[in-house]
């Protein structure tokens, strides 16, 4: 992959750009597209990449995101949420679809639990960002079984009934450990802003 | 559901309920306004753990999205649904019954693929790729047309029950089989359509279209597998809750 070893630092665009740039984008302006995959081609690309495992079936996953972005910009509301929630939004949906259809098709040969998972980072270079720093920090202020919850569901794709079964808890103590953990990340996200 | 719905806003966040839970959080969302606000916040807070995993993409794939954009058109603004504006033509189901379960909890499909096994109308192709390069269509997506576009591609056209087209294309090269879905009869917002693999009595979902614009690849499957398509509630279903409406033979395409 990336040819030039080390980190690179990346600005994360201010919210209320990629609003703009996704409304640009609804009036089909091809430069806004550009900086939209410019702004966020990597976070796309990055949770694809972290969740599907497989660097190719990634990018197949990234294209799709952007080109659901694109044609459904027309129909972004913001009052609904911002654009950049918006699309990792879509991006976290479909590479979850993407292993949970590949999972489907491997239960039907036969081969019943998903595969062991690896926790180690990708392989590719990190884009270092603000945002990184603060996102680490926030997640150890949840508890360890609001953050394994968290965790097997949002990188691993598990449903949370799955969770529960890895982790050998009830059902209803996992979907509140899911919520409760994300109530935690986001105030501390908010007063760390 | 139970009483305590509200406390699936976590899991619904994190894109981790089950089809049938997703879709009934989705309807609870319409009309509980505490959860939308929610959701909102733990979706943005969501959305900046993902962006923390940010990694440079290879450099070639700005390049593809910024051309696959430029030759895909995009959709009319969706507009506030007011009564009288015109929706896009929603189809029923192909069944009547709102469940595919007999008596014997054997599906009833097993009986209706039986009786419907002579529908597959081979119109065979393999200018497919071309035709989908000159067409002014959205085009598929890259893992479709991968496997559209392969050397060895074998493509049928069938036609469903509730009119429009399902197309198929199979390689046995790359073990992998693809359905161009933009044929299809346009549906409502609360269906999507669904792909099994049927195999005795056992029916896996393949694929939830969540976006028929795009259609879906999938592994190839074993032999004596079908492979068809049903109406489902959105978000899609475990099971099947309704009739196919088209059914195929993947290897019957591979010899056509
Ligand atoms: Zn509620």
């Amino acid at each position: 992959m990336g040819s030039e070893p080390g980190l690179r630092l990346v600005h994360s665009r201010d919210p209320a750009d990629v609003n703009e740039l996704v409304s640009k984008v609804a009036r089909g302006d091809s430069a806004a597209f550009e900086g939209l995959y410019d702004a966020l081609g990597p976070a796309v690309f990055g949770v694809a990449r972290r969740v599907i495992r497989d660097p190719n079936r990634a990018e197949d996953v990234a294209q799709d995101v952007f080109l659901e972005v694109w044609r459904k910009a027309p129909s972004f509301d913001d009052a609904r949420g911002s654009a950049k929630t918006w699309i990792m939004t879509i991006a976290h949906r479909r590479a979850v679809d993407a292993v949970r259809r590949n999972e489907s098709q491997k239960k039907y040969d036969g081969q019943a639990m998903p595969e062991e998972v690896q926790h180690d980072e990708p392989v590719e270079r990190v884009i270092q960002q603000e945002e990184h720093g603060a996102v680490r920090t926030c997640l150890e202020t949840l508890t360890e079984l609001q953050m394994e919850s968290v965790r097997l569901a949002y990188f691993n794709g598990y449903t949370y009934a799955e969770v529960a079964t890895l982790l050998d808890k009830p059902l209803p103590t996992i979907k509140t450990r899911m919520r409760d953990g994300l109530i935690r990340l986001r105030d501390c996200l908010e007063t760390a802003r | 559901m139970s009483t305590d719905v509200h406390t699936l806003s976590g899991a619904y966040a994190l894109n981790a309920l089950g089809p049938e839970e997703a879709a009934e959080f989705r309807r609870h969302l319409d009309g509980c306004q505490a959860c939308r606000e929610e959701v909102r916040e733990l979706q943005t807070a969501v959305a900046r753990m993902g962006a923390a995993e940010a990694v440079a993409p290879p450099p070639d794939l700005k390049a593809r999205i910024l051309a696959a954009a430029d030759r895909t058109r995009q959709e009319p603004p969706a507009g506030p649904v007011t009564a009288g504006t015109s929706e896009p033509t929603p189809i029923r189901s192909a069944g009547t019954s709102s469940t595919a379960a007999g008596e014997h909890g054997r599906p009833r499909w097993v009986t209706w693929l039986a009786a419907a096994a002579a529908t597959l109308v081979v119109a065979g192709g393999g200018a497919y790729g071309v035709q989908a390069m000159l067409d002014d269509e959205p085009p598929l997506s890259l893992a479709a047309t991968r496997v559209f576009e392969a050397q060895d591609a074998h493509t049928a056209t069938v036609e469903t029950t509730e009119g429009g087209q399902l197309t198929v294309a199979v390689s046995a090269g790359r073990k992998e089989m693809a359905v161009d879905t933009r044929e299809l009869p346009a549906l409502d917002e609360n269906h999507v359509y669904q792909v099994w693999s049927v195999h005795g009595d056992e029916m896996v979902s393949a694929a939830i279209l969540s976006d028929p614009e795009i259609g879906a690849a999938m592994g190839m499957p074993d032999e004596e597998t079908q492979v068809a398509l049903t109406v489902e509630p959105a978000g899609g279903s475990e099971q099947p809750t309704t009739e196919p409406i088209v059914q195929v033979d993947p290897y019957e395409v591979l010899r056509s």
